[in-house]
């Protein structure tokens, strides 16, 4: 897969050794030609599998390049629509009390609606905020959009009530011959029944009084009777069960309609906010109301006797200050899914970095000292198998007890005021995720990096003695490069390893992001719920891969040796 | 007075209950400005000569002295060029000679000094690879690279340590020419460990055979006083060169011959036995 | 306080058709408080009688107070509760028990308190539905797909015997150790003589002498721990006994309605140092709130809840609530499926404002009170004014009468729905399942009137 870069260097090593003459032994300065550079970079970027798509470009071995499309590209290509057909199939297969699972289209069908919601949220704040002719124009957009929806709402709420009424009927033309067959069954087993105990009371009657074997076998016939009772009831039971099936069974119909329903109620309902927006609760014109007041007030206190001069001069400065803090207020804007992916992923850097904080320099006092290593040994066998939802509440409680109120401590007034971080309400329960992710994932790194720097080349530690290098510059000119690939490669698996924790963290914490949709979607246990989380495991997997990618970038970067990367 | 200076050298690996010792009364010296040839079999200390030289390594009893100094550590003024290159994969070819110009002539400016590395870039024929990283060049390429390098430092002395061995014949004789070439510019003090008699009597002005290990020592040295230049394609043909190579070559497998003669037979002497199918009967062999 | 900036809300509506700010007509004085805070963050359960904050969010209640407020759903009620007291959100949708244990130092010690009591009712009791096939058997009379109401444990107690001789104990989930539906369900169960458990200074889980054992479930868990078989019944507030219904997986046997008519529910809390440090913004939360119950509770001439179902539809959203519009509606707009089958109107299901829900009653708090010392969670006795000194310190009638009394002087409250004259207490009542009476005013008395559990 990366024969770009080993073919490069092929190549130079091909041209030099078969030139005869010694001097001057040299390559054309802009000698590299495009194509490889772009098969370079291709494979740098770990996207090997578009190379055989780009020789083909250049018309080099179209057979090959053929064959290597078909294995990297079409089989790849070919699997997952394999799979997506296999989870069409199993979807319906999957039916549970809790609800079926979705399939692909449904799934895809929440991930719109979710994005709905986002974009509803966004168009309220954006109407809190809007002024003038704007705020018109999009007043009378919503209305003339209310005005539409009016009869359509009108025609489903119609449909839905006939369409129940038919589901209803549908569902007892479906229930009707089993509950007939359950009731002839019934008087069948009923009479059946009554006709034994009749035999049996008659029986009684001819069982002589000192009989004591005919009392027996009175006994056993009894006994029968009841067995035979017994399994009536079964077969009855098992009949109700199935009629019970069938009357749960989902109407399509209807839950298409009512789909549709749910889809018209919910714009209205957006709809009704947004004119609360525009109107009543907009900002512009709730300061344009108060001002409005102020001047009120301005003039009351000029006409004011003295004795009242003292109460309307204050009036007016409050109102003044009223003003000030309508201008800054802001639309509580609900998290949506973006949002919380946006914090998560902010959330799981900074458990990161924290991480990557301490990884490093511990792993480099290890790699460097014999003593350190054995020092920490033990700990970081006793703290490496400790799995999240341990340090979790840990962490939760330390968190919480060093930022006792969020909204006065220093720290978090001081983050909430940041321009872009400010947004994101850092607060000790995303610190608690993150410490989380840190403590879960720094050990990947911590023990590489200590393997890179124990391992250095003894050659390169000669070249770093003769050079007479300090210790300073001996760590960051030689030890570090040189321990940089496989530091990265510890990097690597500890963003995965926090990306992983960092849903579960986010799950338990209840910090916003992630994890918290994906709890609030499975508290929700709504019909729409189980699509929606089925997004969010596509969603986690993307990240998930582009966060692999993107180290992927950084450790070929860093990897001087050119050797191929783990895909 | 020798340049470079070893007296009574004893050196050796290993804990004392099992300890391989490399030298022993190891004698030898250098003169200012002489290019000497250490020649010697795998396994003889070669590699051990030119760490003791350098200062990587200090001898467990006699001296090794430098200008009339011991050698107490590795520095700049010894420039080494190791068998495996040891250049800092991460570097370009510019950097990995920046970071010794930079160590070692401290007060240069940074224009001055790009000017003085491009010139050993130059020197050593890698113009135009500057910023190739070391994965990127060829085997002798990497060797330039090495000895540009090395040379970069200004070093009192040179130390290569098999330089060419790993590379094939033709390039080595490309760079032997080069390092020759290179040499006689300044014609500092050069100790060059090689395996090969050839190389040794193309180049050096004194070869001097390592005995055989374990505890090896300087047999007697064969002065080299062909006129330079050296042509390469002529000399095969010259008597002299033809002489000095098999009295070379002859004492080299002589001090071998001795060498093994000298250590202890190693043969296990195995028990005169038959093999046998089991319950066979044994059988009396044809005489 | 007071100052009267007026007619924002009217100023507004007018601009929406004429967007002319001059010409105004005054039509009501709204109050606009000295907000301390304008930004908040309040938590809450999902499950829908948290209606009252999310309608006030939605229908721009909050937001006519001069309030921006942020509705967050928490996990379960002891991470709320502990948000709550960190101060990471500002008040929160809460159990009645909540406030008073934690001023009373069961569980977190904090001092929470409460000027609102969001509803009223709302809870029901579910089992499973083979624990409902034998409860059948076991009573002829809920044999029918319309079996007659209340339905007490009685027929439940040949179970709980069966699994007792069998060495198991029958396991039910509830909320919380102080949630109403912990007291409701130990109330049903002890009312016909079954022992749900105790609660010792050992045995914080309430299980000494149980012949049925309860245990701490998230009330959205609650159908999938039945589904699973971990319980064989819970008691919890809704959608979750109707979302069992939906998905077939148990059957709710009765109300909270049945077990003690129109008993408090859901609080609003918030910490006694919020409250101190906020007093203004406390008012202006608890007027919207009330406009908010008051909204949700409008009925027209025929009696119909009117707003219910645009009610259920906001609380369907996935941020709040979540569960299917559907299942919501049913409890919401005033009904309530038994089983599939048998639907019934229950128009008291859940209430907002109605018989006085929303203020704040001391007899509710001592009912609390009685049945923590009743099931020992109050380890010792303690004297009838310890119960009336307790209650006090948690609910605060004050807070609420003046937001009342401000919202009659904008106009916005009829003077006739607030009890202006009250003591604090509730008239006694006997509207319980076991039909004892209980009269705050004599927490000791009501306590001995008890079979089982602590009797003073």
């Amino acid at each position: 897969m990366d024969s770009g870069g080993l073919s490069f260097s092929n190549l130079t090593t091909k041209f030099e050794t078969t030139m005869l003459r010694p001097t001057p032994e040299k390559t054309k300065t802009p000698s590299v030609p495009f194509k490889y550079r772009l098969v370079k970079a291709i494979d740098v970027a770990g996207l090997n599998f578009l190379t055989p798509v780009v020789r083909l470009c250049f018309g080099e071995e179209p057979r090959k390049q053929l064959k290597d499309i078909g294995l990297y590209i079409v089989i790849p290509i070919l699997a997952m629509i394999f799979g997506v057909c296999g989870w069409f199939v199993v979807s319906e297969m999957v039916v549970t009390k809790s609800g079926k699972l979705p399939n692909p289209s449904e799934t895809l069908a929440a991930a719109g609606s979710i994005w709905d919601f986002h974009v509803r949220e966004n168009d309220k704040l954006s109407a809190f905020e809007l002024t003038g002719a704007q705020r018109d124009a999009r007043m009378a957009a919503v209305e003339s959009r209310l005005k539409e929806l009016e009869p359509l709402e009108e025609e489903i709420n119609k449909e839905v009530t006939e369409e129940g009424k038919r589901a209803e009927e549908r569902t007892q033309q479906r229930t009707a011959a089993l509950e007939k067959k359950y009731d002839e069954v019934k008087k069948e087993l009923d009479s059946a029944a009554e006709e034994r105990e009749k035999a049996l009371k008659a029986k009684s009657e001819s069982i002589d009084k000192s009989d004591v074997d005919a009392k027996k076998a009175y006994i056993a016939d009894v006994r029968k009777h009841r067995k035979a009772l017994d399994v009536a009831k079964e077969r009855l039971r098992d009949l109700k069960g199935r009629i019970k099936t069938l009357k749960d069974l989902k109407d399509d119909k209807l839950a298409a309609v009512l789909r549709k329903q749910t889809q018209i109620a919910e714009e209205r309902q957006y709809l009704g906010k947004m004119k609360d927006q525009l109107t009543k609760t907009n900002r512009d014109l709730k300061v344009a109301g108060a001002k409005k007041k102020l001047d009120a007030d301005l003039a009351a206190f000029y006409d004011a006797e003295p004795s009242k001069m003292y109460l309307a001069a204050s009036k007016f400065v409050k109102g003044e200050s009223r003003i000030e803090k309508l201008k800054s207020s802001e639309y509580a804007k609900p998290s949506t899914l973006p949002f919380q992916i946006k914090r998560s992923l902010l959330c799981v850097f900074v458990g990161f970095f924290i991480g990557t904080a301490i990884a490093i320099p511990l792993g480099i006092m290890c790699g460097l000292s014999k003593t350190v290593m054995a020092a920490m040994t033990p700990i970081v066998a006793l703290f490496k198998p400790v799995s999240p939802i341990v340090w979790l509440p840990v962490c939760l409680i330390i968190c919480s007890a060093m930022i006792p109120d969020p909204d006065k401590h220093f720290f978090t007034q001081w983050m909430w005021n940041l321009p872009i971080l400010g947004k994101y309400q850092i607060n000790p329960a995303f610190l608690a995720s993150a410490c989380t992710v840190a403590l879960c994932s720094l050990w990947a790194t911590m023990t590489n990096t200590a393997l890179g720097v124990a391992s250095v080349d003894e050659d390169h530690i000669n070249v770093a003695r003769v050079l007479r290098l300090g210790f300073w510059d001996r760590l960051f000119k030689i030890v570090l490069p040189s321990a940089l690939p496989l530091v990265f490669a510890g990097l690597r698996i500890s963003l995965g390893v926090g990306w992983m924790v960092l849903i579960a963290a986010e799950l338990l914490s209840s910090s916003e992001g992630i994890g918290k949709y994906v709890w609030d979607q499975f508290n929700n246990g709504g019909s729409r719920s189980f699509a929606n989380m089925v997004v969010v495991v596509f969603v986690v997997g993307i990240i998930g891969l582009i966060l692999d990618r993107m180290m992927v970038v950084f450790q070929r970067l860093v990897s001087f040796d050119e050797s191929p990367t783990a895909v | 007075m020798a340049f470079i200076k070893l007296k009574d050298v004893c050196f050796g690996f290993g804990p004392i209950s099992n300890r391989y010792e490399v030298f022993e009364n190891a004698n030898l010296s250098v003169e200012e400005n002489e290019f000497v040839a250490i020649i010697g079999f795998s396994g003889a200390g070669k590699s051990t000569l030119i760490s003791l030289l350098a200062g990587l390594q200090k001898p467990d009893t006699g001296m090794v002295m430098m200008d009339g100094r011991p050698i107490e550590e590795p520095g700049p003024d010894k420039g080494i060029m190791f068998q495996n290159y040891s250049l800092l994969p991460w570097l370009s070819v510019a950097g990995n000679i920046e970071l010794a110009v930079k160590q070692v002539f401290t007060e240069m400016q940074p224009n001055e000094r790009r000017d003085y590395v491009q010139n050993y870039i130059d020197l050593v024929s890698l113009t135009g690879s500057e910023y190739k990283k070391p994965h990127e060049l060829s085997g002798g390429m990497r060797q330039r690279l090495s000895l540009a390098r090395t040379l970069a430092m200004k070093p009192e002395v040179l130390l290569l340590d098999e330089p060419l061995s790993a590379l094939d014949a033709l390039t080595r004789a490309v760079l032997q020419d080069e390092i020759i070439r290179i040499w006689e510019e300044d014609r500092r003090t050069v100790v060059m460990i090689t395996n090969d008699v050839d190389e040794a009597v193309l180049m050096a002005d004194r070869i001097v055979p390592l005995t055989p290990g374990p505890a090896a020592s300087f047999g007697k040295s064969f002065p080299v006083t062909l006129e330079r230049p050296r042509n390469r394609a002529t000399l095969n043909f010259n008597p002299e060169f033809k002489k000095l190579r098999n009295e070379v070559t002859r004492y080299m497998l002589q001090i071998n011959d001795e060498a093994k003669a000298l250590s202890p037979a190693e043969d296990l002497s195995l028990p005169n036995l038959e093999p046998r199918m089991p319950g066979e009967l044994p059988v009396k062999s044809p005489v | 306080m007071s100052i009267a900036l007026r007619n924002v809300l009217s100023v507004a509506l007018l601009i929406a058709t004429s967007l002319c700010l001059s010409n105004v007509v005054q039509a009501q004085d709204k109050q606009l408080l000295d907000l301390e805070k304008d930004s908040l963050k309040f938590g809450f359960i999902k499950l829908t009688d948290c209606a009252p904050i999310v309608i006030a969010k939605e229908k721009g209640f909050f937001e006519s107070e001069g309030l921006q407020v942020d509705v967050i759903a928490q996990p379960n009620w002891k991470t709320l509760l502990d948000n709550v007291i960190t101060g990471e959100l500002d008040g929160a949708h809460m159990l009645s028990g909540q406030p008073i244990a934690a001023t009373i130092g069961f569980g977190t010690k904090a001092h929470v308190i409460t000027a609102f009591t969001m509803d009223l009712n709302g809870n029901g009791i579910t089992v499973s539905n083979a624990i409902w096939e034998a409860m059948q058997e076991n009573d002829p009379a809920l044999q029918s797909e319309t079996p007659p109401h209340p339905i007490t444990a009685a027929s439940l107690k040949p179970i709980v015997q069966e699994k007792l001789d069998g060495g198991e104990k029958l396991q039910m989930g509830m909320v919380f150790p102080v949630s109403t539906h912990n007291y409701e369900l130990r109330y049903w169960l002890a009312a016909s003589d079954i022992h749900p458990g105790m609660y010792t200074k050992s045995d914080i889980g309430g299980r000494t002498d149980a012949q049925v054992e309860l245990s701490v479930t998230p009330p959205p868990m609650m159908p999938a721990t039945l589904e699973a078989g971990n319980i064989q019944g819970y008691c919890v507030g809704e959608p979750w006994n109707q979302a069992a219904v939906a998905k077939g997986i148990g059957v709710p046997v009765t109300t909270n309605f049945d077990i003690w008519k129109n008993n408090p529910e859901k609080v609003f809390g918030v910490t006694k140092s919020w409250s101190d440090e906020n007093p203004n913004t406390h008012l202006a939360v608890i007027k919207a709130l009330i406009l908010a119950g008051k909204w949700l509770d409008e009925t027209d001439e025929a009696g119909n809840l009117t707003n219910r179902e645009e009610a259920a539809r906001i609380l369907s959203r996935s941020d709040y609530v979540g569960a299917d519009f559907d299942v919501i509606k049913n409890s919401m707009t005033g009904f309530f499926y038994f089983q599939k089958s048998d639907k019934r109107a229950m128009p008291d299901f859940n209430v907002f404002f109605k018989h006085n829900c929303t203020y704040p009653w001391y007899s509710d708090g001592v009912w609390f009170l009685t049945q923590m010392r009743r099931w020992g969670q109050i380890t010792e006795p303690k004297p009838a004014s310890w119960y009336d000194e307790m209650a006090k310190e948690v609910y605060k009638p004050e807070i609420y009468l003046k937001a009342a009394r401000m919202l009659v002087e904008e106009g916005l409250l009829a003077e006739g729905d607030i009890p202006w004259e009250t003591d604090g207490y509730k008239a006694p009542t006997s509207d319980f399942i076991d039909g004892l009476t209980y009269d705050g005013k004599k927490p000791l008395e009501y306590l001995k009137a008890h079979e089982i559990g602590n009797k003073e």
